[in-house]
């Protein structure tokens, strides 16, 4: 049995579900990006077996739909894939009805993009010593920093100009708001005039 | 099947690096708030900084005023509360953790409008004399190197709390802007029905088969 969140020390994220309920969780992904998951259902006993219920189902899609990976009653899998989109990908589990209705607690570790890396086989590759891999690390980590900042100046850029198409559609609709107020009472007094040069009362 | 609960969005989980001991776990992710949603990580180290950030980005509300806030509670592993941040739409928080073992991350939304809240944290470990000593495969420059690695999650960490801020502002603009052109589209047809009501009132005022001549 797969131990996500003990596996080489290695921290990831712990969430619940409770029994016949479903939780999806969406991860942002760009076009190109390796991503890596691992998931595992936590022994509510320690040293006892686990039950033979405690089963879920998992499923990713790419925000198209495609599924990219599908697996049921499991207690736990990994599933790896490269980004064929960039978009909100969901990655959702369900848990089964069980009697009586237990809480399932799931390990569950989604890398993309640098720390979807493999560091041990860079390692093993290169026959490089721990330091070396340690700074690549960093250098990579800082890349993807570079890469983020990009994509925060594009958003805000975005942003503006959003803005200022909202500030010159609020003029537009404030000047056409003067004129239709102006119109409607300029129709209103044309026709009560002549409504009322029709009954001879003027 | 069973229901499906309100959505998870934007997941971004970020692994510490393994090879050394010096580990520096971290974990993001935005998460749909019906009422209280719990996240636990495992803080490897006593005394190790776990620092994080949360932002609430509002759901699609048209109608009704923003949401107030959410209220964020950490408990450590022995059960005693280390931090709360009561009805915030987004803050950050830092603290030292008084022992090792899994600590528990809670957002509790007090009112009934689900909010999506995109969070990431993070706990870093230095590695101090005491380690030095006790492992003889750790270089003093491994601290170095620890100290580079936990600058840059600082700085990643402001990234994704700019980027969930950014996202919120987003939101905002964008439901102005709706809001703007369905306010006022709405008005100019309010204005035209209650200036025809006007002139069909005034003209049957007027109208012979009223029967009394009010003029």
């Amino acid at each position: 049995m797969l131990v996500v969140c003990m596996w080489k020390v290695v921290n990831c994220m712990r969430f619940d579900i409770e029994s016949g309920h479903s939780k999806c969780i969406t991860e942002d992904i760009k076009i190109n990006a390796m991503t890596v998951g691992k998931y595992s259902l936590v022994n509510p006993k320690e040293g006892y077996p686990m039950p033979d219920d405690y089963k879920l189902t998992v499923k990713v899609n790419s925000p198209q739909g495609h599924n990219y990976h599908h697996s049921d009653h499991v207690d736990s899998g990994n599933f790896a894939f490269t980004a064929a989109e960039s978009g909100d990908y969901l990655a959702c589990f369900y848990a089964p009805e069980l009697r009586p209705p237990r809480t399932l607690v799931i390990d569950f570790d989604w890398r993309t993009g640098v720390a979807a890396k493999d560091w041990s086989s860079v390692a093993k590759k290169g026959s490089i010593d721990a330091m070396e891999v340690e700074l690549k690390k960093l250098l990579d980590k800082v890349a993807s920093i570079h890469e983020e900042m990009f994509y925060l100046r594009e958003r805000e850029e975005e942003m503006q100009k959003l803005n200022r198409s909202t500030n010159s559609k609020m003029g537009t609709f404030s000047f056409l708001s003067l004129l239709i107020c102006l119109s409607v009472a300029g129709l209103q007094f044309w026709h009560l005039k002549s409504f009322f040069e029709r009954k001879k009362l003027l | 099947m069973g229901t499906l609960r309100p959505r998870y969005a934007n997941l971004l989980l970020l692994i510490g690096l393994v090879l050394t001991s010096s580990l520096a776990p971290a974990s993001s992710l935005s998460v749909t708030v019906n009422d209280v949603e719990c996240v636990y990580e495992y803080v490897l180290y006593e005394g190790d900084t776990v620092s994080g950030n949360f932002v609430v980005v509002d759901h699609d509300i048209f109608w009704s005023s923003d949401h107030p806030g959410i209220d964020f509670t950490v408990t450590s592993p022995a059960g005693n509360v280390v931090q709360t941040l009561k009805g915030t739409s987004g803050d950050k928080f830092e603290f030292k953790a008084p022992r090792s073992g899994m600590y528990k991350f809670c957002f509790h939304n007090p009112y009934s409008t689900p909010e999506t809240v995109s969070f990431y944290i993070h706990a870093g470990h230095i590695p101090t004399e005491h380690d030095l000593a006790k492992d003889e495969h750790l270089d003093p420059i491994n601290v170095k190197i620890a100290e580079l690695r936990e600058s840059l999650e600082s700085v990643t960490l402001e990234q994704k709390y700019l980027k969930a801020r950014d996202s919120r502002h987003r939101h905002t603009n964008e439901s102005t802007r709706k809001r703007v052109i369905y306010y006022t589209v709405a008005e100019y047809l309010l204005l035209a029905c209650v200036s025809t009501l006007q002139v069909v009132y005034i003209r049957r005022l007027f109208s012979k088969s009223v029967g009394y001549n009010r003029v």
